[in-house]
């Protein structure tokens, strides 16, 4: 009985450092040549079955970003694609240039080893001889078992330093270091570090600046949805989280201080008259 | 030079409405008129200066000599014209090079995944 129960905590333990699974985008940029196709740039994206990627293509006239997300289906995996693409139409009357914004999904379903072909600027008008001349990016999706890796990593190179190519992971953090101060003047209290997961039932936390402490009940939730169309279609605020801040007692909150985990610290101001400051960063490794 | 030549007619026209020109120089004046708008253009003002002055002398049978016009319908009919050949260019400019936006169709311009 006691075995099955220890059993039991160890696998209920594993499920919660996070899925087994690790999701690897991998890339080619490439661009058609009159003899055989050129490869401007290649990378790949790996992280937490949950990860995203997101793809930049730049030119003078034209600006791609794409945010690519899959959803295993068994054997298969759906990818979908959050495009935002500005392209310069012409110039004003006083010589500044005009853009047209557009913003699509695109969603297609393959196998794990398929390749997916991306003409991120459109298949374009067929000429006599052969296909548009517009480059695409090809996708691979893979997915292998990892030992309790769950960072995000990523791996670029490009060919074509002329081009403006870039591709970035894009995870939502599970969990957030938080790191707690109280100032007063030119006074300091000792940091206070937390691991803080999002929207999990609040913590009490008690903060000392010369012999005073301070109680506060803080919790971890996630932003509200960006209002910017470019922002919520890329998931550019992904990385962002907001630490709600309320007084012991259960009363209304003292505030809440949303921001990037960039080890900056944003602070708040407490009616005590003294100023909280939050420094939010990604957890160390586990 | 042709500045003076040109005053040089205009006192062969005063000269003439005096009636002090002889056939020969009536002659000369007439082909130089047919051909010179300017100087057609300062007979007929003399002209009608001359008839001012001749009706407020009391001379009633002085009348005013008719000047060139463009007649309203034939401005009608170059401006109908002009509009037409504007808005046929402009339709032909617009068939070859497009509006804002290039020639392609937004689907067509957007970016496409196909399964390999």
């Amino acid at each position: 009985m006691a075995l099955s129960s220890f059993t039991s905590i160890c696998a209920a333990l594993s499920l919660l450092q996070g899925p087994g699974t690790r999701l690897t985008y991998r890339i080619r940029v490439i661009e058609p040549a009159s003899i055989a196709p050129r490869i401007l740039a290649s990378g790949a994206v790996s992280g937490p079955l949950d990860s995203d990627m997101r793809l930049t293509l730049r030119t003078d006239t034209t600006e791609i970003e794409a945010l690519f997300q899959v959803t295993p289906v068994g054997d298969t995996v759906t990818l979908a694609g959050d495009f935002f693409t500005r392209r310069q139409v012409g110039r004003s009357r006083r010589g500044l240039p005009l853009w047209e914004e557009d913003s699509y999904r695109r969603l297609v379903r393959l196998a794990w080893s398929d390749t997916a072909r991306i003409y991120p600027f459109g298949l374009g008008q067929r000429t006599t001889r052969g296909p548009s001349k517009a480059l695409w990016v090809e996708l691979t999706l893979e997915r292998e078992f990892a030992g309790g890796e769950a960072r995000p990593a990523e791996s670029f190179d490009l060919s074509d330093s002329t081009r403006d190519v870039r591709l970035e992971a894009v995870v939502r953090p599970r969990r957030a270091r938080v790191i707690l101060n109280l100032v007063r003047g030119d006074t300091v209290s000792a940091p206070r570090p937390m691991d803080l997961v999002p929207e999990e039932p609040p913590r009490v936390v008690q903060l000392v600046l010369k012999g005073r402490a301070t109680t506060l009940v803080v919790s971890l939730t996630r932003p509200d949805q960006a209002r910017s169309i470019r922002d919520r279609a890329l998931a550019l605020d992904a990385d962002v989280v907001c630490l709600r801040v309320a007084p012991p007692d259960g009363s209304e909150a003292i505030g809440l201080i949303c921001g990037r985990l960039n080890n900056v610290a944003r602070q708040l101001p407490l009616p005590s008259g003294d100023t909280l400051a939050a420094t939010f960063a990604w957890p160390g490794w586990r | 030079m042709a500045d003076s030549t040109h005053e040089q007619w205009l006192l062969q026209i005063d000269a003439e409405l005096d009636g002090e020109l002889s056939l020969v120089e009536r002659a000369a004046l007439a082909k130089h008129l047919a051909t010179c708008a300017h100087c057609a253009g300062a007979r007929a003002s003399q002209l009608e200066v001359r008839v001012a002055l001749a009706r407020s002398a009391g001379n009633p049978h002085a009348f005013v000599v008719p000047r060139p016009t463009i007649r309203a319908g034939t401005l009608a009919l170059w401006v109908m014209i002009a509009l037409g050949i504007g808005g046929i260019a402009g339709w032909a400019a617009h068939q070859h090079w497009g509006g804002p936006g290039g020639g392609s169709t937004l689907e067509e311009s957007r970016g496409t995944i196909v399964v390999h």
